[in-house]
């Protein structure tokens, strides 16, 4: 999440795609739009990974559209219930939705940042009771779980979780364990 | 780090355990000791003289060892009783904040059940007690999760197992959200 120069999740992050519209012509980069071309000629789009965005943005070399997991179909879906949307689908396996929100924010103006910041803060909070609940729903099953009734939705929430919460659901599941081990456990024989 | 990932993140309920076992408790020694002195975090690190049926106040790992040697009673601290933890259970059900107890409530507990559970009176309505203490402590830090904040989080009278317990997830969660938070720019 941070934008340290050692995260990995930082360069995970970066790792995504993001629209450019070129402005200018850029000769000898064909390559980088995927095509046969041998120039970029302006007004030319391609999908340019963020890690190398940044360096064409700040120039004002190319514009780039908002990218589709943070476009206003996501938003109204959010809007509507943020314990519905799959976050993974949107960024890809193992992806981190929030990190990939968190650079688009940097690069982004005032108000467009403050409008994104926005909507990642309210998935994150409107996400963050369910993710826990269900974290120390499964440590309770104990080691033999993973059956049980266990709800179509909240199955489906659980694989739309993106990789930071991935990680809050790991955190929250250990220590619910580690509470309930020690609590059930009654070792004498150790004292 | 050297440490093993999940010593990382806080410590453990043992740790704490072992921590409470410093607290004084009020035992019934059935044995005659000398005053005598052991290393300990206290200045005051001596305990006794034991003189049956005197009552003595000597750590709770103290009296561990004694009782598990039959050689004291030990005499529960006046908050685990029925009458007490009724109420706190009352309280705690019927109002939106942390009702107070002792800090390390949950593991003094936990030892004295588990030792001396012959000496404490009903037992078995206690531990109950205790269970559904804990449980509706729980449902009420789970509503502070809701109301997390990117700043700050005032949970009054929290013990210190039950902070233990949020403590790595709500670290990590606040400090996402101060990530995904923009303060208004100054300028």
């Amino acid at each position: 999440m941070d934008n340290d120069y050692f995260s990995i999740d930082a360069i995970l992050a970066e790792n995504q795609k993001i629209q450019c519209t070129f402005k200018v012509d850029i000769p000898d980069m064909g390559h980088l739009a995927g095509g046969s071309d041998r120039d970029i000629k302006s007004l030319t789009k391609a999908p340019i990974p963020i890690w190398l965005a940044y360096i064409i943005l700040f120039s004002d070399w190319a514009d780039f559209t908002i990218p589709s997991p943070f476009g206003t179909r996501v938003r109204n879906a959010l809007k509507a219930e943020p314990r519905s949307v799959k976050l993974s689908n949107l960024v890809g396996a193992g992806g981190l939705w929030y990190g990939f929100g968190k650079m688009v924010m940097d690069i982004l103006s005032e108000e467009q940042a403050n409008g994104i910041s926005e909507v990642l803060t309210k998935a994150f909070k409107g996400r963050l009771l369910e993710v826990i609940d269900q974290a120390q729903h499964f440590a309770a099953l104990g080691p033999a779980g993973g059956g049980g009734p266990s709800t179509d939705t909240a199955q489906s929430f659980r694989e739309g979780l993106d990789g930071t919460e991935r990680e809050l659901f790991a955190l929250a599941q250990e220590s619910a364990k580690r509470m309930k081990r020690w609590h059930e456990g009654n070792d004498k024989a150790r004292r | 780090m050297a440490l093993p990932q999940s010593l990382r993140t806080s410590v453990t309920p043992l740790e704490l355990e072992l921590i409470a076992s410093e607290h004084l408790v009020e035992i019934v020694p059935l044995i005659t000791m000398e005053k005598t002195a052991f290393i300990s975090v206290r200045i005051e690190g001596a305990y006794g003289p034991l003189r049956p049926p005197a009552k003595c106040r000597v750590p709770l790992w103290m009296a561990t060892n004694l009782k598990l040697k039959k050689k004291c009673h030990i005499v529960p601290p006046e908050w685990l009783s029925v009458d007490f933890l009724q109420e706190r259970l009352t309280r705690e059900t019927s109002r939106p904040e942390f009702s107070k107890l002792p800090f390390r409530f949950a593991e003094i507990a936990k030892v004295i059940l588990d030792v001396a559970s012959d000496d404490v009176q009903n037992a078995d309505k206690i531990k109950s007690l205790l269970k559904d203490l804990r449980e509706a402590r729980q449902a009420k830090s789970r509503d502070g999760l809701q109301k997390l904040d990117h700043s700050e989080l005032s949970l009054p009278n929290l013990c210190s197992m039950e902070i233990n317990e949020i403590r790595p997830f709500f670290i990590q969660a606040m400090g996402i959200l101060t990530q995904l938070v923009r303060e208004p720019s100054a300028e």
